[in-house]
């Protein structure tokens, strides 16, 4: 299925970064629950006195006045977002363009393991690193809300729905990165590529949710499908889950049917 | 069973844009043409040619990196297109400015790679002595080893796990002459434990010592295939002569090329049996007559020269 030292390689050159990155996200993941507890009262008395536009304090979803829209807002921030990113596009898309640059892909494809593998083994490191990441976003929501004495209002239950859908958005995002990476033989466009959809994708759901107007474009991001806020108060679209699910499939067909066709020519 | 067998083994490059924008139309580029290679099992065969002249190409499409245009070739009795996993699992590779991963070190490097190929490294110990790799040199990080550090991790990684077949692209490239010599003790080994190895150089001094034969190829096709012997017997070795008196004539002798006249002496390249230059010669005083030993460096330009006329 996967090959088990290619893995480990990948999970101990990886090591640091993730760490790091699962450090900010429990902090990012931490300070949203107190920026509700703490300020939320302050920001609904400045909305209900029309001093800040409904749209704007509903960005992508979320909102900070009530703790689920405010977890739902520490999910969509952009810090999250870049945060997320250093594995979701970061580490996928360097993962085989990178190592076609370098030379060292032909180090570890000259061993006996076919490029399906390879490609599964990739992919499964990614969806690891991103299932940590995830994790401890919402771990640091949960000990901020217990931090400010307001985990009663946040209920446990949808909290494994909510990781899935959050996994399901990075990991599309991360099928991607490796369909860009595996498609290119140089590490500037696999990232410039991924880059784009992720960046096309964020605009279109953020104008969608500032500009009324625009809605009708929310659906052909990426972003629109997580839906931290509805998740958490017990509404669940399974569509959500079925629309980031199929991008993922593509980006993995696309992979197992291009990957092994294509020629490997001397890094250059 | 030949231990590597290509017939018509042919690779077209396309040019234009990386996939997956590339027209099926752009303009293709014959890298390898058509291409018979046969290396026996056993022996140590030299695959040689200028930059540029497909033998990195053959060897990636050997290895399953590229897939042939046309032709098929086998590897240890092996498909290299339908079997190119099961070739990887009996062969070593050591790649032409071979990349390693910088952070690990280059104890850390060797582990993994052999943990990669699913076999224990039998021969590392071996191979790390002769190329006078310490443990406390593994033991630092591989970005602080010169190029021929480097050079060596690639041949202990090619080699550590005992392959069957070893694939090694420029292998002495960027060692010092003590570890070349080294390096062709390792080859004699892998040689009398019955490994064979298929070998692309520039270093033709290099392929005359160590190789049992070797094939030449130029923009993509074969032009010759032999053993060494044969080879040099057919080079032109370099004549000078100094005589006494007239000069004999040589121009019509057969095996004489190059003729030039210097005043004092004269010069000329010859080419297979002597006997015939040595007659024109006879009647002459002879002073002074060197016939450089051949040497592959001649018979590769011999080479070239002819298929460029």
């Amino acid at each position: 299925m996967i090959d088990r030292p290619l893995f480990a390689h990948t999970w101990r050159m990886q090591r640091v970064k993730l760490a790091v990155v699962c450090l900010g996200l429990i902090v990012w993941g931490f300070v949203t629950p107190v920026v509700y507890a703490q300020f939320g009262a302050q920001f609904r008395m400045l909305l209900e006195n029309g001093l800040i536009p409904e749209q704007f304090v509903q960005f992508g979803g979320g909102d900070i006045f009530s703790l689920p829209g405010a977890i739902a807002l520490g999910f969509i921030h952009p810090i999250s977002l870049i945060l997320n990113s250093v594995f979701a596009v970061g580490y996928t898309t360097a993962a085989i363009a990178s190592e076609r640059q370098r030379g060292t892909l032909e180090v570890t494809l000259s061993r006996p393991i076919s490029r399906h593998i390879l490609y599964r083994t990739l992919f499964a490191a990614s969806f690891t690193f991103l299932a940590a990441t995830t994790t401890a976003l919402l771990a640091g929501g949960v000990a901020g809300a217990t931090f400010e004495g307001v985990r009663g209002e946040l209920p446990l239950e949808p909290l494994p729905l909510l990781w899935l859908n959050g996994v399901l958005l990075f990991g599309a995002i991360a099928s991607i990165g490796l369909a860009a990476s595996l498609s290119f033989d140089r590490f500037a466009p696999a990232l410039g590529l991924t880059l784009g959809v992720v960046v096309v994708s964020y605009f279109l759901e953020v104008l969608g949710s500032l500009w009324p107007d625009a809605r009708p474009v929310q659906p052909y991001s990426l972003f629109h499908y997580l839906q931290p806020k509805a998740i958490l108060t017990g509404h669940v679209a399974a569509s959500d889950f079925a629309v980031l699910a199929l991008v993922l499939a593509l980006a993995v067909i696309y992979a197992l049917v291009v990957f092994p066709r294509r020629d490997l020519p001397a890094p250059s | 069973m030949p231990a590597v067998q290509t017939l018509g083994l042919t690779k077209h490059y396309r040019a234009g844009p990386p996939l997956p924008f590339r027209s099926a139309r752009a303009a293709a580029t014959a890298a390898v043409d058509a291409l018979d290679l046969s290396v026996n099992e056993g022996e140590i065969f030299g695959f040689l040619g200028p930059n540029g002249a497909g033998k990195s190409t053959t060897i990636r499409m050997l290895l399953g990196f590229l897939h042939p245009s046309a032709g098929s070739g086998r590897v240890l009795g092996l498909d290299i297109v339908r079997e190119s996993v099961a070739i990887r699992r009996r062969t070593g590779y050591l790649p032409g400015g071979i990349a390693l991963y910088d952070s690990l070190t280059g104890e850390a490097l060797l582990d993994y790679l052999a943990r990669l190929s699913h076999r224990p490294p039998v021969r590392r110990a071996d191979l790390c002595e002769r190329l006078e790799l310490s443990r406390k040199t593994l033991q630092r990080r591989v970005r602080d080893y010169s190029r021929g550090m480097r050079q060596k991790i690639g041949i202990v990684q090619a080699l550590q796990h005992d392959p069957e077949l070893a694939i090694l692209d420029e292998p002495s490239e960027g060692l010092d002459p003590l570890m070349q010599r080294a390096f062709y003790d390792i080859l004699d080994q892998l040689k009398a434990a019955g490994r064979t190895v298929f070998f692309s150089s520039h270093v033709l001094s290099e392929v005359e010592r160590v190789c049992d034969r070797v094939a030449i190829i130029r923009r993509g096709r074969l032009v010759a295939q032999e053993d060494v012997p044969s080879l040099l017997a057919r080079a032109r070795r370099q004549v000078t002569l100094r005589v006494e008196g007239a000069a004999p004539s040589l121009a019509e002798v057969a095996g004489v090329s190059h003729l030039e006249d210097h005043g004092d002496r004269l010069t000329c390249r010859l080419e297979g049996d002597p006997r015939p230059f040595l007659a024109a010669i006879q009647r002459s005083v002879v002073l002074d007559l060197t016939i450089e030993p051949a040497r592959l460096e001649d018979a590769f330009v011999d080479f070239y020269e002819d298929v460029e006329r």
